[in-house]
């Protein structure tokens, strides 16, 4: 019904060595999903794969009907915005420049980014970190710092697809759980979906609307939250972390490592 | 002081130097000219006019094409050290003229044209080349820019065993070293347009230039068309540089050591320090020129010189990064 992206029977890998086998979901407006996994589970192959950044031989990736590969790069980019595990950005350039590089899909080669698109950047900087930061110089931030400054480059463009690669990976508790607030908030306001990458298990069982469980390249269990019980939530968590116990506190659910050994 | 202010400072100080090294420049030569009788038509006036003049102004043209040419080497090859000889300009150039020099007789005008084929080819190839092989992205093209490289460096000295030590290896080496000696005001009107529309086509593209400097993914996933856009960017600044030394010889140092001077200066990657860094090398060039033309009994080719006038500044500069 209003299903945003959808991926059927992707491989996906790096020259011949296969990470990604057989892999479909889908990904709703205004939803928040989660992908789970150990590393090299193919978490990061699979968000590279839908941006064409990794091969991806085999499947289909439909983003509103129209396949994701035949897209050009620019039209590719007004309609994904991604975060990548890390960023390469050395450049010593201001925090505003860095954020409105992100408006440069929308933009002619020759066109410069203008007042609205300012307008916007400030107003993302504001809300997820500090206003005061634009001016200041993008290589002077701390880690967990320029990651929010990429974050916001990312949604500067308001892409209907955010592919987020541990986006809170450097970010401090308090942020980390501000960042996903917002983010789950964004979703639901612009209709936006969601498909993002974590090893904090805790802040997917609180946050998302789905997860979506890799191990060894293979989707191994999907969880609505809306449905889910501790039961059914240790049992598949258990599918990619090993013994886990799963307890509900209130409406959120808490994962702790089991004690079978 | 805020960044701004900064820059505007950087700017000013920078046009008051390259102001200054033009004025010396004009005043500066073997005939000593006198004001006064410029308006007359007398000797004064043709040295002016046929020598000085020209001769000045492609040094700024020359210094300033440079500098952004280096800067835009450095921030796509994302390398402090690219220069144009990464991609294979200088040494094509080289052959090129050498070409000439050997087989056409070494005019004025035929050499420059064929330094420019010589300079384009190579680059051309190199960018073919590097569209071939399996290494994809910045790294296929510094390879490619080695091989090229090397294959013309020994069409070069092939041509420099069979060349006339007398006369035809001395222009060769002559035309290495590069001199503004035999400017005219119509070879600086031949390469104007082509430096000119190079230089025009790059500024609008600075944004684009800055992001390529990200990085191959980066710069896709911010809807930068990666490999047309860096072979686009990589061209224009080769014509840039190509005009420039097809007309001169090869001018060694300052497409890279400029950008350093700005950067070093602004601390910045903005595309505005590339600007400062087109000031420098024009600055720096007319210096060296002078210089050129002054220490010595005879001329001096200018590569010697900005190589001694460059490296001082340089350390000046470093030995004030570690201090400050």
């Amino acid at each position: 019904m209003d299903e945003l992206l959808r991926v059927e029977s992707l491989c996906a890998g790096y020259g011949q060595r296969r990470v990604l086998r057989d892999v479909s979901f889908s990904v709703r407006r205004g939803e928040l999903c989660a992908l789970l996994g150990a590393n090299g589970s193919g978490k990061s192959t699979l968000l590279r794969a839908l941006c064409g950044l990794t091969d991806a031989p085999e499947g289909c990736m439909l983003l509103e009907a129209e396949s994701l590969r035949d897209m050009s790069c620019r039209r590719r980019a007004q309609r994904i915005g991604y975060l990548a595990q890390r960023s390469t950005c050395e450049l010593a350039l201001s925090v505003m420049d860095v954020v409105l590089m992100g408006c440069n899909p929308a933009l002619g080669p020759f066109q410069k980014p203008g007042p609205e698109d300012r307008r916007r950047a400030m107003a993302l900087l504001a809300e997820l970190g500090d206003a005061a930061w634009a001016e200041a110089g993008y290589l002077s931030l701390s880690e967990g710092q320029r990651q929010l400054v990429l974050f916001a480059r990312t949604l500067v463009r308001r892409s209907p697809l955010l592919l987020l690669d541990e986006p809170d990976s450097a970010l401090d508790y308090e942020r980390r759980h501000r960042l996903l607030r917002w983010l789950k908030a964004y979703a639901q306001r612009e209709e936006a979906g969601v498909l993002l990458s974590s090893h904090d298990a805790n802040i997917a069982l609180r946050y998302a609307d789905r997860l979506l469980l890799l191990r060894d390249g293979r989707l191994v269990g999907q969880v609505h939250m809306a449905r889910a019980t501790a039961g059914s939530l240790e049992e598949a968590l258990t599918k990619i972390y090993g013994p886990v116990e799963v307890l509900r506190h209130g409406r959120h659910f808490l994962m702790t490592r089991g004690d079978a050994e | 002081m805020k960044t701004g202010k900064k820059l505007a400072l950087y700017f000013a100080a920078a046009l008051v130097v390259t102001g200054a090294a033009f004025a010396a420049s004009l005043a500066v030569g073997r005939y000593p000219i006198d004001w006064t009788r410029l308006a007359a038509d007398g000797m004064d006036r043709r040295v002016f006019f046929t020598l000085r003049l020209p001769r000045t102004c492609m040094a700024l043209l020359a210094g300033f094409a440079l500098g952004i040419a280096g800067g835009v080497y450095q921030t796509v090859f994302q390398n402090p050290l690219a220069a144009p000889d990464i991609i294979g300009v200088s040494s094509g150039a080289s052959a090129g003229a050498a070409a000439a020099i050997l087989f056409f007789g070494g005019g004025v005008t035929l050499t420059a044209l064929l330094a420019f084929a010589g300079g384009m080819t190579a680059v051309l190839a190199v960018l073919a080349l590097a569209g071939f092989v399996r290494q994809r992205g910045v790294t296929g093209i510094v390879l490619a820019g080695i091989a090229v490289n090397a294959l013309t460096q020994s069409m070069l000295m092939l041509m420099k065993l069979t060349a006339d030590p007398e006369k035809q290896l001395a222009a060769i080496e002559f035309w290495t070293m590069g001199s503004f000696a035999d400017v005219t005001m119509q070879k600086l009107w031949g390469v104007l347009p082509l430096v000119a529309a190079g230089l025009l086509c790059l500024f609008l593209l600075h944004r684009q230039i800055i992001l390529l400097g990200l990085g191959e993914e980066d710069a896709r996933m911010l809807g930068v068309p990666v490999g047309a856009m860096r072979c686009a960017v990589l061209l224009l600044a080769t014509l840039v540089t190509g005009s420039v030394v097809s007309m001169t010889g090869l001018i060694s140092f300052i497409g890279l050591l400029a950008p350093h001077i700005a950067r070093l200066l602004t601390r910045s990657s903005r595309f505005s320090t590339t600007v400062l860094a087109g000031l420098a090398g024009g600055a720096l060039l007319l210096v060296a020129d002078v210089l050129a033309r002054s220490i010595g009994s005879s001329e001096v080719p200018v590569s010697i010189v900005t190589s001694l006038l460059g490296v001082p500044f340089l350390l000046r500069l470093m030995w004030g990064e570690r201090n400050g």
